[in-house]
């Protein structure tokens, strides 16, 4: 690993996709597909339920 | 937007088998499986974290006293260093064990951009430490009679809460000139504080103290613990405007503020936005801008407004003789676009990235007002409550269901392969601002354009001369020469003519030269 200096890639932040070059207005509809969560929806199936009750912590700042 | 700024995390950690009282250990045992170079030790005799900056000094720090309760059973196994384990990474990062947690501390950025790729490149490192820690870096899958696998199982959480009453931090430090009062920056700053949990919150299942009584899902998981408007203490009192006065640089010059009140965002837009606008907050400060909103009881209502069920989060201002605002209650959404309207007047068309928060500022704003869960692709405490009401309705189960704050905890869960928010990001349904490419880079590479530049540098080719490290001084040896890099004045418009220089060193001394 060598570290480097180099010209940081300084690329403009990304706008969301439901806002073109000069809209400034609120958010409408994203012009994109729905995601598909259902495979979210299985991984949420599969979380312990005890999890929480097990999981202790210290406090911190 | 030419500040330096960074975020400290202090991660969630669960070990199988491991009670409360194991956790300094385990935590130092995971920091210590750091798989790549690193420099030590810290050098902590020039810090003192009870000094206030409002011109005094504590005689003590107030400490948990659940905390208490869990130290006066657990035998001590190791020296203070050893605990701590230190690490400055070759990224200028540090990570080390803070409490039980093993913690994460961003190198000092100067654009968001920047900052979200290290902030998420912690995720991945303390992940990376933690496979390390049960071997699943180097060693096969090993299974038990049965097919399970049968290594210990670590978790990694980036939150702020075990809903068991005990909250641990996510800090934001801003780099301030110090010619600004601290008088108003606690002035400035404090309804900005309170109200800015309406787009940067992460959520939260249920409430844990009598200050969230009653609460069923609360816009922020830090809110409750907050008990005081102005403090140095972090561990208990903690306060809306922490006082620490540990600049980390020339004190003359400038001032850290440190931010506690804030959540741990797995979202990358709301930690950019959550930087972003409390920055130009500063910026107005600086310019000698006058604030023109008090809240009259800024901890309640940093109270009411996480657990408002009817999302109006109105809040009780003070009269303004000056500005004829009279005494009357203030909706959360138009306090913030007071502060959107005034950075925008002093700032609008100064960077790319000004432009980015002040845009992305107000269409937050604006869709809080119209439809807060439009914003379920940006905002987390939205993103989590949705997900959960998916969950509920598939199932036919209630919000007071426990299982909740299981998915709560999961949302969390700072692996790809099992973390919900990970779960939503490869659906699609978040908005980036980083590339995975720009996060693996940033676990390795420093910013190029900060003092951090020179810290990482001199970890990935000198780490065999450190004695110690601080993060506005390196101490290293040249042969029997004993070498300083002073890091307090490497700060402002040549930081990146001084990096270039650096980055052609031949040795450690070529860096005690940089001016």
């Amino acid at each position: 690993m060598e570290i480097r200096i180099e010209d940081r890639l300084r690329r403009p932040m990304p706008i969301g996709p439901e806002r073109k070059e000069g809209d400034s207005g609120g958010p409408g509809k994203p012009d994109v597909k729905k995601p598909d969560t259902r495979q979210l929806l299985e991984r949420m199936k599969r979380v312990d339920p005890n999890t929480a009750r097990r999981y202790r912590q210290r406090s911190g700042e | 937007m030419t500040r330096l700024f960074g975020l400290e995390t202090e991660y969630g950690l669960y070990v199988e088998g491991k009670e409360v009282g194991d956790l300094v250990h385990e935590a130092a045992q995971v920091v210590r499986s750091y798989p790549d170079k690193w420099a030590g030790p810290w050098d902590y005799r020039h810090e003192d974290p009870r000094r206030d900056a409002r011109g005094f000094r504590v005689d003590r720090l107030a400490t948990n006293p659940e905390d208490d309760k869990i130290d006066a059973h657990a035998p001590r196994r190791s020296t203070d260093a050893e605990t701590r384990s230190d690490r400055v990474l070759a990224n200028g990062a540090r990570l080390y064990n803070d409490h039980g947690h093993p913690e994460y501390s961003t190198p000092e950025c100067s654009n968001l951009f920047d900052l979200v790729a290290h902030d998420k490149a912690g995720e991945r490192v303390v992940l990376a430490c933690a496979r390390a820690r049960v071997g699943r870096a180097s060693q096969p899958d090993t299974t038990d009679e049965s097919g399970r696998d049968a290594r210990p199982t670590i978790s990694i959480y980036k939150n702020n809460t075990d809903h068991h009453g005990m909250s641990y931090g996510t800090h934001e430090n801003y780099l301030v000139r110090r010619e600004v009062p601290f008088e108003k920056l606690i002035e400035g700053l404090t309804p900005f504080f309170v109200t800015r949990q309406i787009f940067a919150g992460a959520g939260k299942v249920g409430g844990e103290t009598g200050a969230a009584k009653g609460a069923v899902f609360q816009l922020s998981q830090r809110a409750e613990f907050f008990t005081t408007e102005v403090g140095v203490d972090t561990l208990d009192r903690r306060p809306i405007i922490n006082s620490r006065e540990e600049p980390h640089a020339n004190a003359r010059k400038w001032r850290r503020l440190h931010v506690i009140v804030g959540d741990a965002n797995m979202s990358e837009y709301a930690t950019a936005l959550k930087v972003g606008t409390t920055s130009l907050v500063l910026s107005l400060l600086e310019q000698g801008w006058q604030p023109l909103i008090t809240l009259k009881h800024p901890v309640q209502a940093l109270h009411h407004i996480s657990k408002d069920p009817s999302r109006k989060w109105e809040v009780e201002v003070e009269s303004d003789r000056r500005s004829g605002i009279p005494a009357r209650h203030l909706n959360a959404i138009d306090l913030q676009r007071l502060y959107l309207s005034e950075s925008r007047a002093a700032f609008a068309g100064e960077s790319d990235s000004v432009d980015w928060v002040l845009t992305e500022w107000q269409s937050v704003l604006d869709g809080l007002d119209a439809d807060p869960w439009s914003l379920d692709d940006r905002v987390d405490w939205v993103a989590k409550e949705k997900l959960l009401q998916q969950y509920l309705d598939s199932e036919g189960i209630r919000w007071d269901d426990p299982i909740l704050q299981s998915l709560d905890l999961e949302y969390h869960n700072v692996d790809p392969e099992v973390g919900l928010y990970y779960g939503l990001e490869q659906a699609g349904a978040r908005r980036r601002i980083v590339t995975d490419d720009d996060i693996a880079r940033a676990m390795t590479q420093p910013p190029s354009d900060t003092r951090a530049f020179v810290r990482g540098l001199c970890v990935a080719r000198f780490r065999d001369t450190i004695q110690s490290v601080t993060w506005s001084r390196i101490i290293a040896k040249d042969g029997d020469k004993r070498v300083t890099i002073d890091l307090s004045n490497v700060i402002g418009a040549r930081v990146e003519e001084i990096n270039r220089r650096a980055s052609a060193a031949k040795s450690v001394s070529d860096l005690s030269e940089l001016r």
